[in-house]
């Protein structure tokens, strides 16, 4: 445990130096990732995650699979998604000064790379919801996820993310994801901040919620695993 | 407004489809423009569908629409759902809603004296829009989705008319037959209101009919359109994308997609969707002449055989398809083989089904 937090101490760390310097510093930092992680991890697993994807495991985990706060999971969304997202943060469509940061670091055919790795990673099975499972439900958020508000042109969530919000291609995983990420990029929906989607389809949505229903999907969906 | 039904009335009299063994359950109903301000139906909400049989009956209509892949194999071919047309489970307004095509039938054809029922309408659905097999006449889910419709539309006329208490129960071989009829029961607050034909053209019915576009469609315009707009969804192949073997976004054709026979297959009907209903959530995107573009686009494909179909593509398409469409001609994206040559088959056995 102590050694788990030493290195994820080490990293934020090294995450805010790269934040606050250069490209440079990032370098140094992924360098840093890959010097303290035999210390916990099994060779074997280090290989496997190609020379571009190291930066990323500082704050989404070896296995792509979150940790916390500090990164989302990456596990169960889709390469092509990924992919999409690196090149967001590059273009600013998407604002975060860690990620517009390492963003940048991959480049090329480095970004196939990296989305591939994260994208293969396995996610736990979860009890799946289909639509119509329930016809009345109480629950603002599983109500918005199924039946949506068409009152105020709100299509279900599920009918583009799939049931339980599991996801695929342009539609990323919600089931099991970090509560805090999920309530950051539904307000960044919501402000304008995040962006790049076909036809503003997601930016639509999330202005019509109110900080409740908001809230009552990132409780929703996070549970959802 | 007048005017509208008793043009509406004279294309549906004046069409000429033969009652062969398959009758065309998908003719063609008559669209109308959109009206500005339009008072749309508010059914109730799915909590208060009571408690007991009658009440089962609408909530399992309801279940069948939103997850119709419950029914593959024994009446669905594809992979659609019900709910992907018939936006908000059948009850939203200009995206055909259950509520306005359950007051629409029965519809009666001058040309053979036939009656169109509810039930055949629904039949018609599964053979064609679901490329599957017609449910028995009578049978649950024609039952349940009859139940569901006319919930809908009952609720919402009394809510319109400030009319309390439950929704009146109705027995299954009444629920069948559809709203369109004189002994058809409906509280005198409704009728001194509204006439039989006002309530057959429900504000919000079907999908509303789109201007023509300024230029003939375009089958390579409207890929652009589809590239830029309708592949983030729908995928570069037209064939959606599954989710937990789940189809959430929809194929547009191919083989898991609506039949030549089905009425989206039609560029005008397409086109008056797409133009309405997409992208989801949003409504009214593309401009017209894109809207004509993309449907022409989406409806150049190959997909399922029209159920209709004997063996000859050139005599399917002169006895069915006199409308706009694709079936029998060429598309710049098929090639020059006439499309319906290659028709993928009716009512397939789904890999699911063989494992």
């Amino acid at each position: 445990m102590d050694t788990k937090n030493r290195l994820k101490d080490d990293c934020l760390t090294s995450v805010n130096s790269a934040v606050l310097s250069s490209i440079f510093l990032c370098s140094v930092m992924s360098f840093s990732v890959m010097a303290n992680i035999p210390d916990e991890s099994p060779k074997e697993l280090l290989q496997t995650v190609p020379a571009a994807a190291q930066v990323c495991l500082s704050c989404h985990g070896v296995n792509g699979e979150g940790l916390g706060v500090v990164g989302p999971r990456l596990a169960g969304l889709s390469s092509e998604y990924i992919a999409a997202q690196v090149s967001h943060f590059q273009t600013g469509f998407r604002q975060n000064p860690t990620m517009m940061a390492m963003a940048m670091t991959v480049q090329g055919d480095n970004i196939k790379v990296v989305s591939d790795f994260f994208a293969a990673k396995p996610v736990a099975e979860i009890k799946l919801q289909y639509r119509g499972d329930k016809v009345v439900i109480d629950d603002i958020g599983e109500k918005l996820a199924y039946q949506g508000d068409w009152q105020r042109d709100i299509p279900a969530c599920t009918s583009c993310h799939g049931p339980s919000g599991i996801g695929a291609g342009q539609f990323p995983r919600l089931a099991g994801q970090e509560p805090t990420y999920l309530k950051n990029q539904l307000l960044a929906w919501q402000s304008g901040t995040r962006k790049g989607d076909v036809d503003n389809m997601m930016g639509s949505i999330a202005k019509k919620l109110t900080a409740a229903e908001i809230d009552a999907l990132t409780q929703y969906f996070s549970a959802q695993k | 407004m007048k005017r509208y039904y008793f043009s509406a009335a004279g294309v549906l009299f004046s069409m000429s489809i033969s009652a062969a063994e398959l009758p065309d359950r998908q003719a063609q109903l008559p669209s109308v423009a959109k009206e500005a301000n339009a008072q749309y139906l508010m059914p109730s909400p799915l909590s208060s569908i009571p408690k007991g049989e009658f009440g089962d009956k609408v909530r399992k209509g309801y279940q069948l629409f939103v997850n119709s892949q419950q029914m593959r194999d024994t009446y669905v071919g594809n992979e659609l759902n019900c709910v992907n047309c018939h936006m908000n489970a059948g009850n939203k307004a200009n995206a055909s809603p259950l509520w306005g095509a359950y007051m629409a039938y029965p519809a009666y054809r001058k040309k053979n004296d036939k009656v169109n029922s509810f039930e055949e309408r629904i039949q018609g659905c599964f053979t064609y829009s679901m490329n599957g097999k017609a449910p028995e006449s009578g049978s649950e889910p024609l039952v349940a989705i009859s139940a569901y419709s006319y919930w809908l539309v009952m609720s919402g006329l009394m809510n319109q008319f400030g009319i309390t208490g439950p929704v009146p129960e109705m027995t299954d071989v009444e629920l069948l037959k559809g709203g369109n009829r004189e002994d058809f029961p409906l509280p005198e607050t409704v009728t001194s209101k509204l006439d039989q034909k006002e309530l057959t053209m429900l504000p919000g019915r079907g999908f509303p009919k789109l201007a023509k576009p300024e230029l003939a469609y375009s089958v390579e315009r409207g890929e652009a359109v589809y590239q830029a707009h309708c592949q983030t969804c729908h995928a570069d192949d037209g064939q959606g994308y599954k989710m937990a073997n789940v189809s959430a976004l929809p194929p547009l054709w191919g083989p898991q997609s609506y039949n030549w026979g089905a009425g989206m297959h039609r560029v005008n009907t397409a086109a008056n969707f797409i133009y309405e209903n997409m992208p989801l959530g949003k409504s009214i995107q593309l401009t017209v002449q894109q809207a004509w573009d993309v449907a022409a686009f989406v409806n150049a494909h190959e997909r399922p055989q029209d159920p209709r179909y004997k063996g000859n593509v050139a005599e399917t398409q002169a006895k069915y398809h006199q409308h706009e469409g694709f079936y029998g001609k060429p598309s710049s994206i098929n090639g020059p083989e006439l499309l319906g040559a290659n028709a993928y088959p009716i009512f397939p056995v789904s890999k699911q089904s063989k494992q």
